[in-house]
């Protein structure tokens, strides 16, 4: 009997499909998102994905990592935040085709901005920002919280700039994504 | 250049500064940070005024880089003009607000002869008889007090000290650490609170990092505060250490008399983790659920109110005055100096068995104002 195998979502090589990230934050998005991921399941592992409402499975594949990359990502919050950067920029890549282009920096950290592929934009006027949140072992109601708190921390945030709001439940597989605004 | 080849170049040099920090190379990471915001705001100066939005995020780029090259007086500079500006959106405003807090926050730690760990906790108190810029002292001295005690219980647990039942924490802890509260923009009544970095280097095991303390304080209180006992159990694992960061939050949560709400965030953060009435139930339902006593059949549970008068740990008792008449308590069991210490002469409500007829054990105590 054929197992049906689930479409592969790519996690590796991100900065070269995403114009906006240089080849040492691709890599560090991939290490992180493999450490997320080993810290629960065997490589490769079937992803759930929740976009606008609409669910499908993605399979990934990820390194094991060693001592040494262990020990580098020995922090659980930045590695867990980390880690769903590269996830949910894979996941824009493949369900909305949008890629990332831009960064901004913030008082605590940086925001994310995704644009369709193939399109460089010469400013920020109808990118969509990045809202991302990684949740290392909550079950689905703490994501669907998370989201929620994410989509009105968006609404709230950044006046109508357009934005999309993702949140990777690590252990329980799933990610949940929302486009706050379609304006523009 | 176009403001598309000076952002990308600046973003280049934030992304490899964020990498060194990461690296804990701080000062090359610095140096990075610098080159990137003088990058960004000549970025900034080649947009026009219609392209709002890309000159509001990148009016706070460019600021929050030079915040982060530790060049305030470059950050507030710009920051203020853009204030200025009626052009910059409401967005842009708001986080360039906080930015000049928390420029305003480092200078001021900057010019105090001490060194201070990285991240802070900006706290508001908030409704109730609490006015902007001023609040009933009492109060204030109580909260601040109990986020003192929260600090030093938050240090010596990631260092992994033994739980303390009685006493303050070591002198070497409280020289080496001593949490600083400084003055913040008034809105509501607001302070932010900073550790002294320890003189001497190995204070902290290796394997702690003292810029998460901060974070660390707040991530317990945010998962004491709900009802997600799983969350408090993987951060905290020790069950001593967890009842007592619960009832430290507790003693912190309102009982919606005198004030709504307390937030707490990291500088720059957003969005806040509250407490608020609701969660000083949350907090007692888990309280009550880890509550070990065993009622027999002839054995009542009462709810006494009162003024809490005497605690004596080492010998096991409280007095509390109800109505006048004071009624002596035993079995303090978990109950820990920092938590029922600043009760003592305050109306409180204790939770106790009736053992026999002039027996009463305790059970739980807290606040009642």
């Amino acid at each position: 009997m054929n197992v049906p195998v689930n479409p592969k979502l790519r996690l590796e090589l991100l900065h070269e499909r995403h114009p906006g990230l240089t080849a040492s934050l691709g890599g560090a998005f991939f290490e992180a998102a493999s450490v997320c991921l080993n810290r629960h399941h065997d490589s490769p592992v079937d992803m759930n994905i929740v976009c606008n409402d609409v669910t499908s499975t993605k399979s990934v594949d990820f390194p094991r990592p060693d001592a040494r990359v262990l020990n580098a990502w020995a922090n659980d919050i930045d590695t867990t935040e980390t880690g769903a950067y590269g996830v949910s920029l894979a996941i824009m890549e493949d369900k909305e085709q949008l890629v990332a282009v831009r960064r901004a920096e913030t008082l605590t950290g940086a925001d994310w901005y995704v644009a369709p592929i193939g399109i460089e934009p010469d400013d920020l006027e109808s990118c969509f920002r990045l809202e991302v949140s990684g949740i290392d072992v909550g079950g689905q109601l703490a994501i669907a919280t998370r989201l929620r708190q994410k989509i009105n921390q968006t609404r709230r945030g950044k006046s109508n700039l357009p934005a999309i709001a993702s949140v990777v439940g690590f252990k329980e597989k799933i990610v949940a994504l929302e486009k706050v605004s379609d304006e523009k | 250049m176009t403001w598309v080849e000076l952002h990308s170049e600046s973003e280049r040099l934030a992304i490899e500064a964020q990498l060194a920090l990461n690296a804990r190379a701080v000062s090359r990471a610095t140096e990075l940070y610098k080159r990137a915001a003088e990058l960004e705001q000549k970025a900034l100066d080649q947009l026009d005024v219609s392209k709002t939005r890309t000159r509001g995020i990148t009016a706070v780029s460019a600021v929050a880089l030079w915040f982060k090259a530790g060049e305030y007086v470059f950050a507030e500079r710009l920051a203020h003009s853009m204030l200025a500006d009626t052009q910059v959106p409401d967005f842009a405003r708001e986080d360039l607000r906080d930015l000049v807090q928390a420029i305003w926050t480092e200078s001021a730690k900057q010019k105090a002869s001490v060194s201070f760990v990285p991240g802070q906790v900006m706290v508001s108190v908030k409704g109730g008889e609490v006015v902007t810029g001023g609040a009933p002292l009492d109060l204030i001295v109580d909260k601040v007090q109990t986020i003192q005690s929260m600090f030093y219980r938050t240090i010596e647990f990631v260092s992994g000290v033994s739980h303390r039942r009685v006493g303050r924490p070591t002198k070497e802890l409280q020289e080496a650490c001593r949490p600083w509260l400084f003055q913040s923009a008034p809105g509501s009544y607001q302070f932010s609170v900073a550790i002294q970095k320890p003189a001497q280097l190995d204070f902290f095991k290796q394997d702690i990092e003292p810029e998460r303390i901060a974070r660390h304080f707040l991530e317990i209180v945010s998962a004491s505060s709900g009802d997600n006992a799983v969350e408090l159990e993987r951060l905290v694992p020790d069950e001593n250490y967890r009842s007592t960061f619960l009832k430290l939050a507790r003693n912190l949560s309102p009982t919606g008399k005198t004030f709504d709400r307390i937030e707490f965030r990291a500088s720059g953060e957003a969005h806040p983790v509250t407490l608020s009435v609701e969660s000083r139930g949350c907090i007692n339902q888990q309280l009550r659920k880890k509550s070990t006593i065993c009622s027999t059949a002839d054995e009542v549970r009462e709810e006494l109110r009162g003024i809490l008068r005497a605690v004596h740990l080492d010998k096991d008792w409280l007095y509390i005055l109800v109505d006048g008449v004071p009624k002596q308590i035993f079995g303090l069991q978990e109950a820990v100096d920092d938590v029922i210490g600043p009760m003592v002469n305050r109306s409180v409500i204790v939770q106790a068995v009736r053992v026999a007829q002039n027996k009463l054990r305790f059970v739980d105590i807290e606040l009642a104002e």
